[in-house]
């Protein structure tokens, strides 16, 4: 395969990784609410995303895609709701270990990544028909 | 008529290829830019040096007899690249990855290979002229 078309290949998987990151962030941010039913059950737990570089067999070259998408280990916040059905002997409703603020900061993140990878298929786009215009 | 016999075509041949290789070891950097421990890498400078070595490399076994095996012809070695050795910053994940650094790579790899391509029209457009075919 020629050099260019790679990188187009290469830069499509960087954004097909960033999307299924901003999948994650949606998913946390819409279940940033979600309570547990009972004093023994657990509310909504926080994923998080890792990406790694690896060899596609199919293409022969490296390409990122996602490790794993693992649960968020800290602690769920509190919240004093005696009237909820969730309130434990206390008082207390455990939330979700959900920062919306922190998941937004990601979601711009991602955004970025996104665009620079666009940029890149953008520029090689570019340079093909700037080869190709040798042609005419 | 060989084009590449040309020192000119030669090398803007050789240049585009160094050009696109670039490109892709930009893109890989920049698809990476959030892999923990990922370092950027990039292609060493296409220089007079790196020019003379591929230029000399290529030494081909010669077939005196017919029934000589001609010898495996030696595969002249791509660009070299390298990893960044002192990045500017890396984050906490381990990973290296400026994408303003990389952008401004991958803007100057686009404006160099338009240069090339433009001054690889301009030197067929001067060999048409004389041929009388404008």
């Amino acid at each position: 395969m020629d050099d260019i078309l790679k990188t187009m290949r290469i830069s499509s998987a960087g954004m097909r990784a960033q999307g299924t990151r901003l999948r994650v962030i949606s998913e946390n941010i819409a279940n940033a609410g979600s309570l547990p039913q009972s004093p023994d059950e657990l509310p909504y737990r926080r994923k998080v995303v890792s990406f790694k570089n690896a060899l596609d067999r199919s293409i022969g070259l490296d390409t990122v895609r996602i490790n794993r998408i693992s649960d968020d280990k800290s602690e769920f916040q509190m919240r004093f709701d005696p009237n909820h059905p969730a309130a434990n002997a206390d008082g207390y409703v455990q939330t979700p270990n959900v920062n919306t603020l922190i998941e937004m900061m990601d979601l711009r993140e991602a955004q970025r990544s996104y665009e620079a990878n666009l940029n890149v298929i953008k520029s090689s786009k570019a340079m093909i028909n700037g080869a190709i215009d040798v042609l005419r | 008529m060989d084009l590449n016999k040309l020192t000119l075509f030669g090398m803007v041949k050789k240049r585009l290829s160094w050009l696109t290789q670039r490109q892709e070891v930009l893109s890989q950097n920049i698809a990476n830019s959030d892999t923990p421990k990922f370092r950027p890498t990039d292609l060493r400078a296409y220089d007079f040096k790196e020019l003379v070595r591929r230029e000399s490399m290529q030494l081909n076994m010669n077939t005196t007899t017919p029934g000589h095996l001609p010898g495996s012809r030696r595969r002249i070695r791509d660009f070299s690249s390298e990893i960044t050795r002192r990045p500017f910053e890396t984050a906490p994940n381990g990973n290296a990855v400026i994408l303003e650094e990389q952008m401004g790579k991958v803007s100057e790899t686009q404006i160099s290979h338009q240069l090339t391509t433009q001054l690889y029209k301009k030197h067929l457009n001067m060999i048409k002229m004389a041929i009388g075919n404008k």
